[in-house]
């Protein structure tokens, strides 16, 4: 069996899991959705000139996107360690595989997250996508990224005593890049500008950090 | 047919400390077949040594070794290789038993039907109707079973069972002595348990004395 299917096997029973007890998928779609609406009410698709609504759209959404994603991604390793199924894991699996398998898993809740906001964002906020496959890419290789970051730091700082605090303080400045690189790229998908550039960086940064990810995950994940 | 081999477990002076106080130090053994029986008072250090066993802790000093026909052997082999149940293990709430045992057989890219789940489940003596429920519905003894199942998941040729017997009734009880009876025949068994009626006839016996106090 291929390590790509056995990876699957690991987000089909995390995603198995989701389905039945609907935490992370309830608190992360309800913060997007809060934060969506508390968006359109204080600023509105008129509330700004016209000129100012690209770069602060193109920053409320990854915003949004980031902050949502941070409620629900980092559960991936701190779920097994609270509930004593890392043991079973660890027991039976290399990190390597697992860290894949709860990336994809994350790069799902990612979607679903996306799925939520970009719709949200186009009806309340009068969002004008000139590009809209350029957007697609740049939320495609941002999501990819965040959620290979965000795994990654989970499984790292999941037995720490302060891990919420620890995971802040680490995603902070390996997340900054991706972040800024996919508000250009959303500005530019709006403006109907050359996305290319920043798609290469987000391109770029999601294998520098899978690779990264890949050969650091026994040491995250082993005793 | 199936090929009998021969698996070697083995431990070079293990020593173990936590913040740098040692619990155990200088545990050396070697063990082919029979059961080898781990004793000790409460803090000891049994569940840590076997934990170190089945490689999921790191010793502070030494190693643990498991040739199978003279072959040292290593990563995801030496890991299905023993078959490690402890307290501390608990399995997926919201899946079933047979769900669990699916998932890792699948994910360790073995073959995952129903006849290789149930027979695991079977020897554990866990009944078809338990088998389907969640394991978040299980009992105390119904979960100490799953685990057992879980050490047999993959037919390791060593298990390390930390406190087996713990929350089994009689019938519970019986199942894990077959299992130990028959593991130790084929291949090494060690055993952890504060009851000393659970070690019957050991093959071996280590005592842990805590507080840095070694075998």
């Amino acid at each position: 069996m291929s390590f790509a299917a056995r990876a699957w096997a690991v987000c089909a029973k995390d995603a198995t899991e989701e389905l039945r007890s609907r935490v992370a998928t309830l608190a992360v779609l309800f913060f997007a959705a809060t934060a969506l609406a508390l968006t359109a009410y204080s600023i509105g698709p008129f509330g700004l000139a016209e000129e100012d609504r690209p770069p602060l759209q193109a920053a409320l959404f990854w915003i949004i996107l980031f902050f949502a994603a941070a409620t629900g991604l980092p559960r991936a390793f701190v779920r097994e360690e609270e509930t004593g199924t890392a043991l079973a894991l660890r027991k039976t699996l290399p990190g390597s595989l697992v860290l894949a398998g709860k990336a994809l898993f994350n790069f799902g809740l990612f979607l679903a997250i996306a799925a939520v906001v970009v719709p949200g964002f186009l009806l309340l906020l009068d969002w004008k996508v000139t590009a809209p496959a350029a957007l697609a890419a740049v939320v495609l290789f941002g999501g990819y990224g965040l959620s290979v970051v965000s795994t990654f730091l989970s499984a790292l700082t999941a037995r720490a005593g302060q891990r919420n605090v620890l995971f802040v303080l680490v995603a902070f400045p390996l997340v900054l890049p991706l972040l800024l690189t996919a508000i250009s790229g959303t500005l530019a998908a709006t403006r109907g500008a050359d996305a290319w550039t920043p798609l290469r960086v987000l391109i770029a940064y999601d294998g520098a950090a899978s690779c990264a990810a890949y050969l650091l995950a026994e040491a995250a994940w082993e005793d | 047919m199936d090929t009998v081999r021969s698996t070697t477990l083995s431990a070079e002076n293990l020593s173990k400390s936590f913040s740098g106080t040692p619990l155990f130090d200088g545990v050396s053994f070697e063990a082919g077949t029979g059961l080898l029986a781990v004793a000790g008072p409460n803090g000891s250090g049994k569940t840590t040594l076997l934990k170190i066993l089945a490689g999921l802790l790191s010793p502070t000093a030494g190693r643990v070794r498991v040739e199978q026909d003279g072959r040292a052997l290593a990563g995801s082999e030496k890991r299905l290789a023993i078959g490690w149940a402890g307290p501390d293990l608990e399995l997926y709430g919201e899946l079933t038993g047979e769900e669990n045992l699916r998932f890792f057989r699948k994910a360790a890219g073995l073959p995952a039907g129903d006849d290789a789940i149930r027979s695991r489940l079977a020897d554990a003596g866990l009944s078809e109707a338990a088998a389907q429920r969640r394991v978040d519905a299980y009992s105390t003894g119904m979960r100490q079973r799953l685990r057992l199942a879980f050490a047999l998941l993959f037919d390791p040729p060593v298990l390390v069972l930390d406190e087996p017997y713990s929350g089994l009734d009689v019938s519970g009880r019986e199942v894990v002595r077959r299992v130990v009876t028959a593991a130790r025949n084929r291949g090494a068994v060690v055993l952890a348990s504060n009851d000393e009626r659970d070690f019957e006839s050991p093959d071996r016996r280590i005592e842990l004395r805590g507080a840095g106090g070694g075998p």
